[in-house]
Formats: C-alpha cells, sequence, structure tokens
C-alpha cells in the first residue's frame, strides 16, 4: 500500500498510460525514493498530516503522484516554503524534496538556514550526480573527471570539489539526524526505505530537522544502462559520497509551537491601544501668527536626545486631539552627525510634515544652529544650548534667539541625558505653546522611568521652564500664540 | 508472522514496466529476465517474469521504481489490516468548504502615536496576521523589529530569513497553507523578492508585501523616493503579473491600507503590495484603530496539509501550453475584475479644480500644502491622489479632467507616477490633457514652495501658449 493517487490525473491529464505511470526515464532513482516516501506516509498514518513540497528539476511533478497536500516550490527555494508551511501549520509533517542543483547549488542559503533553524521538518535530497531535466549539466555534486555537457572534458578542479551536503549537514548543530544511503541494491534499498521512514516519523513526533540524502542513478545522462549506472554508484558515487549515518543525536524536543490569539484584548495591549486616555488641559488650539500650523525642528548631534524630544512634542499635541508628525532627518540634512527631526502640530490636520521653513528651531549644538537657524521663518524663535554654543550667529533681527543652557542644567541635576527634556521645558518657558501640563504629561508617558527617572525628568522639565522665562523676560513671552 | 508460503507473489503490469531491470537483480531465485519483446502500447522492453520458483520475497516489488509497474499480488498480505485493493487510495474526501474569516468588534480606544512602519505592523496584527518573514532592511526594518516584539505574546511567528529570497518563498509557504503572510522590505530587498512574487501571483497564493521604498538605482541610498514604482505596477517578476499596489501617504493610511491589503489578497488570491516611501516609514504620527479586528478563517483551496485539504495543490507551473494559456486567461479576467472594483483615491478640493496636481505617498502631502496656498492665491487647485497605482484610479480622474487646464504631477521619481498616468488615461482612449511636471528623486522629495513654483509655471506656460 501506498499514497501514490489511484489514477495521475495531473500527468497530462491522466491521458493513456500516463495515468499509472510516472514520467521519469527507466532506471531513475526517484522513482524509488518515491515508493519508499510513499510507503513511510502509509505506514506511519500521515497521509492526512503531509505536505510534500516538490522541487524543480526531475522531480518538479512530485505532485502528479502523490496523494497528500501539495505545493510546488522555485528552484532551490523547497526549505524555505516548508519552513512557511511549517510554521502555519505545525501539525503538518512537511516534506521537502529536492535534487542536486536544486538543494546544493541554487538552494544553499534556504538549506544551509532550515538546517541550522533545526525546525522539525523532512529533507529528502536526491543525488545523482548531474542536472536532469535541463539536460545533463555539472552539478554540485558532479565526481572529478565526471563529463557533463558543461564539462565535457570532465570535472576538474578549476571547477571546485564535489560539495558533500550530508557531511555539511551533519557539522551543524540544528539537524538531529543526517543518513547518506543509496538505491543500487537490495541491501542498500531496504536502508534507504529505513531512512526515509525515519526522517518522517523524526517530524511526526515533533523531534528536529532530518537530512537524508540519497544516491541515486541517471542512466540517461550517465549515458548508461541502468545496471551499469547502478553499478556506477556503487563504484563510483559511493566512494567520493560515502554512505552511512553522518549524525544521530536525541536533540531536544522543538517544543510547543504557538497558537495564535485573536482576543481584542490581547492585540490592543500589543498595539499600545490600553492605555488610560491622556488627560487634556487645552481650551483650544494655540493661535499663532504662522497659522492653523505650526512647525518645529529639533536638532542636535545624534544622541542628544533630538528625536525623542520630538516625538513627546508630537505626543503631547496628539493627546490633546490635534494632529501632529514628527519625521527624522533624511538625505543631506543627515550627513555631518547631526540628527535632526521637524514636528508639525495642525489644528486639523497636518498637511507638509517636513519643516524645512520652521517656526521653532532648537538646537542642540553648534552645527546645527548655524545649519538650521538661517532657515526659521521671520518672527519665529530659536532656542539653543549656551552651554556649548557660545557665539551664536546673527539670524534675521525678526528671529528671536534665546541661549538656554540645556546640558548644564541637565548635569547639575546629575543625568546628563535629560538635557533634551530641559530643552522641552525651554520651549514651554519661551513660548506657552501648550499648557504647562500638556508637555509634562507627554514627559511622563513618553519617557516613563527611563533614565534618570520621572521625578528627575518633572525637574528637568520645570528648571528649564524657569530658565527660558528669566531669559525670555516673562511665561510665553514671545506672545504669538495665545 | 505469515508463513512464506502465504506471502504474495509479484504481478507485472507490464505497460507500466519501463525495462530497468533493478527487480532482475533483485531476484534471487532468478525468476525475471530482461524482455525481448517490444511492448505494442510502450514501444519499450517489459521484463518477463517466471514465477515457478518465486518465494514471494518481495524484493522485485521493493526495487521497481513504477508505482504500478511491479506490484504484490491478491495473495494474503503480509501487513494484517492492509487493504486488499492493489491499487491506490480509496476516492478523495469532500473538497473542504471555506471558512470564512470573523470580523471581532473593537472597542473605541484614544488615537494611537505610531510610526509609520509601525502603524502597518499594527494593521496587520488586526488583519488577523501572525505570520511574519522578513529580512531587515532600512528604511522597513522598524515593521519587522516591531513584529519580533509583539507576535510571541500573540502566539505568533516571526523567522528572520536568510535573505529576501527565502523570504518570500517562507510566505508562498504560508500563504499556501492559507494563512495570512507578510512582510516589510525596502526597494532593494523587493528587487529580490519578484521571483517569489511570480509564483505567488501564478500559484494564487495571497500575501501582503509592505515595501518601504527608498533611492535607487542599486544601493542607491536610504533616503525616499518614489522608485518602485514602475516595479510594483507591471514589473512584479516574471510572466503576466499584476497585483493590487496600495499607496498610503499618512501613519493612518498605512494602518488602514495595510489592513485593507489582507482582505483584498485572500478576496483575489493574490500578492498585494503596499508601497511606501522611506519618509512615511519612518514618520510618527496620529493612527485609530478600525472598529473591528479579523480572525482568518481557511480557504477551501489552502494546502494545511489535513484530509479536509488533501487534494489541493499550490502550483504555478502548467507544462502544456493550452493549460498554461486557458490559466493566463483567467488571471487576465481576474486583473480585470480587480482593475474595475478596487480603483481607489481621495480628492482634495477636486470639484472645481481647473489646475489638479496628481501626487502620493509623501509627496501628495506636500502637494495639499501647496493646493492650500495656491487656493490662498485665487488659483483654482486640486489635488488627486491615487490610493492605488494599479489600478490606477482613472474612473475617478476622468470626470475631472474636462475642468481642469492642467494637471501637474508631483512626485519624487523620474516620472514613473506620471507613465502610470498616462498609461491608464491611453488605455481609456482618453485625450493627454496638457501635462507639467514637479520631480524630485535620490532621496529628496519636492517641497511645497517647489510645488507652488510648479504650478505657477506651469499655468504661465498654459497662458502663453493660449
Amino acid at each position: 500500500m501506498s499514497t501514490f493517487y489511484e489514477r495521475f490525473e495531473r500527468h497530462d491529464h491522466a491521458a493513456g498510460l500516463k495515468a499509472k505511470s510516472t514520467h521519469y526515464c527507466a532506471g531513475c532513482g526517484h522513482g524509488l525514493v518515491h515508493r519508499y516516501l510513499s510507503e513511510a506516509i502509509e505506514e506511519l498514518g500521515l497521509q492526512d498530516r503531509t505536505v510534500a513540497v516538490s522541487p524543480v528539476g526531475c522531480a518538479v511533478f512530485l505532485y502528479y503522484y502523490f496523494d497528500v497536500g501539495n505545493t510546488q516550490a522555485a528552484h532551490g527555494r523547497a526549505p524555505a516554503v516548508a519552513i512557511g508551511h511549517k510554521t502555519a501549520n505545525p501539525e503538518a509533517v512537511v516534506v521537502s524534496y529536492q535534487g542536486d542543483g536544486d538543494l546544493a547549488s541554487i538552494g544553499l542559503a534556504e538549506i544551509v538556514q532550515a538546517a541550522q533553524l533545526g525546525m522539525p521538518l523532512s529533507v529528502i535530497f536526491v543525488n545523482n550526480a548531474v542536472y536532469g531535466m535541463t539536460g545533463g549539466q555539472m552539478a554540485p555534486t558532479t565526481l572529478m573527471g565526471q563529463r557533463t555537457t558543461t564539462s565535457p572534458a570532465g570535472r576538474d578542479r578549476h571547477m571546485g570539489q564535489p560539495l558533500k551536503m550530508a557531511e555539511m549537514m551533519a557539522g551543524m548543530e540544528g539537524p538531529i539526524y543526517v543518513e547518506r544511503v543509496a538505491l543500487y541494491d537490495a541491501k542498500q534499498r531496504v536502508r534507504a526505505r529505513k531512512a526515509v521512514r525515519k526522517a518522517l516519523q523524526l517530524q511526526a513526533e515533533g523531534k528536529g530537522f532530518a537530512f537524508v540524502e540519497v544516491l541515486a542513478e541517471c542512466p540517461t545522462h550517465l549515458k548508461m544502462t541502468p545496471a551499469e549506472a547502478e553499478r556506477w554508484v556503487r563504484d563510483e558515487l559511493a566512494a567520493a559520497f560515502p554512505l552511512g549515518v553522518k549524525k544521530e543525536v536525541a536533540g531536544t524536543a522543538w517544543g510547543a509551537w504557538p497558537v495564535p490569539v485573536f482576543e481584542p484584548e490581547a492585540v490592543l495591549r500589543a498595539a499600545g491601544a490600553l492605555a488610560e486616555p491622556a488627560p487634556r488641559f487645552c481650551a483650544g488650539f494655540p493661535h499663532t501668527a504662522f497659522g492653523p500650523d505650526v512647525a518645529v525642528k529639533l536638532a542636535g548631534a545624534g544622541g542628544d536626545g533630538a528625536q525623542t524630544a520630538a516625538l513627546v512634542l508630537a505626543r503631547a499635541a496628539i493627546a490633546e486631539g490635534f494632529d501632529a508628525t514628527s519625521i527624522p532627518s533624511y538625505g543631506p540634512e543627515s550627513r555631518g552627525g547631526t540628527s535632526s527631526a521637524d514636528v508639525r502640530i495642525a489644528e486639523e490636520e497636518v498637511l507638509s510634515p517636513a519643516a524645512p521653513a520652521p517656526h521653532v528651531l532648537v538646537a542642540f549644538n553648534a552645527p546645527s544652529l548655524s545649519r538650521f537657524g538661517p532657515a526659521v521663518v521671520p518672527g519665529g524663535l530659536v532656542l539653543y544650548d549656551s552651554s556649548v554654543i557660545a557665539d551664536p550667529p546673527a539670524l534675521d533681527p525678526s528671529v528671536r534667539l534665546l541661549g538656554v543652557p540645556f546640558a548644564e542644567i541637565a548635569l547639575e541635576l546629575g543625568q546628563g541625558m535629560a538635557k533634551n527634556v530641559v530643552a522641552l521645558g525651554a520651549l514651554q518657558g519661551a513660548s506657552g505653546l501648550f499648557p504647562e501640563e500638556t508637555l509634562l504629561a507627554a514627559v511622563r508617558q513618553g519617557l516613563g522611568d527611563r533614565g534618570a527617572g520621572a521625578a528627575l525628568h518633572e525637574e528637568a522639565f520645570r528648571r528649564g521652564v524657569r530658565a527660558a522665562e528669566a531669559q525670555a523676560g516673562g511665561a510665553g513671552a514671545f506672545g504669538w500664540w495665545h | 508472522m505469515a508463513a512464506v508460503a502465504e506471502r504474495p507473489r509479484p504481478v507485472l503490469h507490464q505497460e507500466y514496466c519501463k525495462g530497468c531491470g533493478r527487480c532482475i537483480e533483485a531476484c534471487t531465485p532468478g525468476c525475471i529476465e530482461a524482455g525481448t519483446a517490444i511492448h505494442p502500447l510502450t514501444g519499450l522492453l517489459p521484463v518477463t517474469l517466471h514465477l515457478e520458483s518465486c518465494n514471494g520475497c518481495g524484493l522485485c516489488v521493493e526495487a521497481c521504481p513504477e508505482p504500478y509497474g511491479m506490484v504484490a499480488g491478491d495473495a494474503p498480505r503480509l501487513s494484517p489490516g492492509a487493504s486488499p485493493r492493489p491499487f491506490g487510495r480509496p476516492p478523495r474526501e469532500p473538497a473542504a468548504a471555506d471558512e470564512p474569516a470573523e470580523r471581532v468588534a473593537l472597542p473605541e480606544t484614544r488615537p494611537l502615536m505610531l510610526k509609520g512602519a509601525h502603524a502597518a505592523a499594527v494593521g496587520a496584527l488586526l488583519a488577523g496576521c501572525r505570520h511574519v518573514y522578513g529580512y531587515p532592511i532600512t528604511p522597513s526594518t522598524d515593521g519587522a523589529e516591531l513584529m519580533a516584539r509583539l507576535l510571541p505574546g500573540l502566539g505568533g511567528t516571526f523567522v528572520q530569513a536568510v535573505s529576501e529570497v527565502a523570504t518570500v518563498n517562507m510566505m508562498y509557504g504560508c500563504g499556501g497553507a492559507g494563512r495570512p503572510a507578510m512582510t516589510f522590505t525596502s526597494s532593494p530587498g523587493f528587487s529580490l523578492m519578484l521571483e517569489g512574487i511570480s509564483f505567488m501571483i501564478g500559484a494564487e497564493v495571497p500575501g501582503v508585501f509592505v515595501n518601504v521604498m527608498r533611492g535607487g538605482p542599486g544601493l542607491g541610498n536610504i533616503g525616499p523616493e518614489q522608485s518602485d514604482v514602475k516595479l510594483a505596477c507591471h514589473g512584479l517578476g516574471h510572466g503576466h503579473t499584476q497585483a493590487v499596489v496600495l499607496a498610503p501617504s499618512t501613519p493612518q493610511e498605512m494602518l488602514d491600507l495595510t489592513f485593507l491589503a489582507f482582505e483584498l489578497s485572500f478576496r483575489y488570491r493574490n500578492p498585494v503590495v503596499v508601497l511606501a516611501d522611506g519618509y512615511l516609514g519612518q514618520m510618527t504620527g496620529r493612527v485609530r484603530l478600525p472598529p473591528a479586528l479579523v480572525r482568518p478563517g481557511l480557504p477551501a483551496w489552502a494546502v494545511p496539509g489535513d484530509a479536509a485539504h488533501r487534494q489541493n495543490l499550490i502550483c504555478s507551473f502548467h507544462l502544456a501550453e493550452p493549460d498554461l494559456e486557458a490559466h493566463n486567461h483567467r488571471l487576465t479576467e481576474k486583473y480585470r475584475r480587480i482593475a474595475a472594483a478596487e480603483q481607489r483615491a481621495d480628492l482634495y478640493r477636486c470639484e472645481d479644480a481647473e489646475v489638479l496636481l496628481v501626487a502620493c505617498h509623501m509627496p501628495a502631502r506636500m502637494a495639499k500644502g501647496a493646493v492650500r496656498v495656491l487656493r490662498g492665491e485665487g488659483v483654482a487647485a486640486g489635488l488627486f491622489r491615487p490610493q492605488t497605482l494599479w489600478p490606477f484610479p482613472v474612473d475617478a480622474l476622468r470626470p475631472l479632467l474636462g475642468r481642469a487646464r492642467r494637471v501637474v504631477v508631483v512626485e519624487a521619481s523620474e516620472g514613473q507616477l506620471e507613465d502610470e498616468l498616462r498609461l491608464a488615461l491611453a488605455r481609456e482612449g482618453t485625450a493627454l490633457p496638457a501635462l507639467a511636471h514637479v520631480r524630485r528623486c535620490g532621496g529628496m522629495l519636492p517641497s511645497q514652495r517647489e510645488i507652488v513654483e510648479g504650478v505657477r509655471a506651469a499655468l504661465r506656460a498654459g497662458e502663453a501658449r493660449a
């Protein structure tokens, strides 16, 4: 008994004799490997659990014959397709069936990853030392001296040495069972049959990755009779590719597979949507001379915290029911170690999220101030870290320039990293953009206990506010948003 | 243990014997010999059997590479309980029915603040995707990173593949098993996935590709560019391939259109591409969640490996030319249905527009700002923003072309969007309007000011001609 289809409907619509015969040449090894695979599926009771992945190569039509779930893969990719199937349905017993060109040449990366992953999969590798389907070209496993259509004078060392896949697999940590078998006589066929069965059984039991290399005959491209081909495999191929178990370890069980969860609460929690709504403090959108859309650029060196501060600012605006965006810098602006972020805040909808001409610039270092200061719109506001910038450049006279020692204040608090929070406080103190609580709530939500801790952040923020107010001559002294 | 005398003797079906002779060597008593008579049906030389001294050892059967060549005869079986039928399985079970996806209502929640790539990831989770495969590539990786963090808590799987090539084939396997699968990638990675996408389209396997485009060609850079519009609309691997290409322009749309992508992907059994740009992937903004999430079902055509779906095959191979032609005709018919049903566009102040800006992705944001400025100057400008690039929303565009004197295509590429517009109108037999464009590329985006100036220049040129 076997799991072959009763009629091979997919084989040329089961026309004539094709309903019950394979497409393989006389004496080809594939038919035998198919038989053992089919019998193993039947004997282990796996027919209703199996997905067979057909390769590209002579075995591309595997799905003509096996009455199991079938998938046909791109050349070399059967192990990746098998991983897709196995992760989609871990209960399935997934068999990746490949030839030598498919597995050992174009698909090397995929087989190595699958093997090292060690996921329970059964890989059947049929090595007949030649490309069959494309007409007898040199394979990665072609023997030294062997003539093929692309090694017409025989493979020599300039074409590389034959690749020993079973040994390579056995040298890796992932696989738990690796064996090389052959088909050339009754004794070898019994071993091959057992090995194929074992590879399936290990997966059915959830154990791990199994790899069986089968040395097979290709009389057509060896230009031999089937009997000669069997002798060639015995005397030549098996001499270069020694038979036997290459690796067998108990391994550790792959373990329980995840079971997908679709409960709304779990998904919302994962998405961060279950947090309490942030309180609102704004009476309305801050009206500015610049219309219903405020552009803020925050710039410094990488690590200054400009990106984090930008996100806090955007978060504050969104918590108040406005629209806001924050984008990290790109293109030439990101060169020279500058890290900048553009924040746009709009009452209804941010249209253009970039801030090439910001209303407010927060500069953490001199290069940022020099680079972006001149772009600030007339009547705009520039805040800079006066602890590192002694001589600010001259800007448009209508631009208000305010130095606050972000870094110094943060260091006084024992946490230099908090200078971006000081900067946010300074922005608050100078502009009065939102009620103070708005930004503070966003600082708490965005930074939490990160770095210096919530209390320290609050203190850093408040000191920033006071320092800016002192410099500017009063809270929200610029007065262009009230 | 059955007695030797009870072992079945082999039966040879000569019409299925190719005469390879493996059985000859396997038979110790020497009951089998090479054939000498050509079989009239096969033209081959099947072996001949002389079973006088056969001991029923079965080695000839085990040596036969043909499923129905040398088979064990009808004598009592070695293994008790085995079916007496010599050939194959009983008829297949009835085909599985579609197990439909289910929508589960979500409570209203406050708006989230999400990065574009993260919004796409959340959209995928809400659409029921629990299988994500990927290979790191800037600027798309944030999406994969979030998935790697969140999926374990949702019983999902994230596999970091050895390459984009492996990634797309894992998606092919997972999608073929009927599960929603996705990846995050960026232009060079998307190029590597094209062969697999062609296989998915050919085999009709769903899957969602979020391609956060970056500057090209080659390694290009990691700046935002609309570099893959042509590729996604007309170059999805070899063969006659099409897929819905969605074009978000806000973090909100990153979520909404990724969510929609899964629905379309399963509705049409076809991959769907969510094309974003580098800016959009990185941009953080306000995002509201949809009213429901999706608990995926299992389509009747899937190959999960169980009894109910055993007869199914995921395959893009059709060896016989008439078969492949018929398959392509079927796909073409599907593309036609998609083109008729899935065009999407967002119109901003288009109703009375005399100059129409056409833009998508991030440049559409700048273009929207430009429309506001132009309107302030008394220019009747509007923004036509395709949300599907394939199919191009030509049905919504055509009625606007009567009033609009000029069309200005705004894009971060050297005319890839404009080509889509031209092709869509040409296919419809609609005369091309007076076209102008504002283009940047290489990671540079057209600024609002450049767009406003470009539109003014286009209008001046039009007046000069008039």
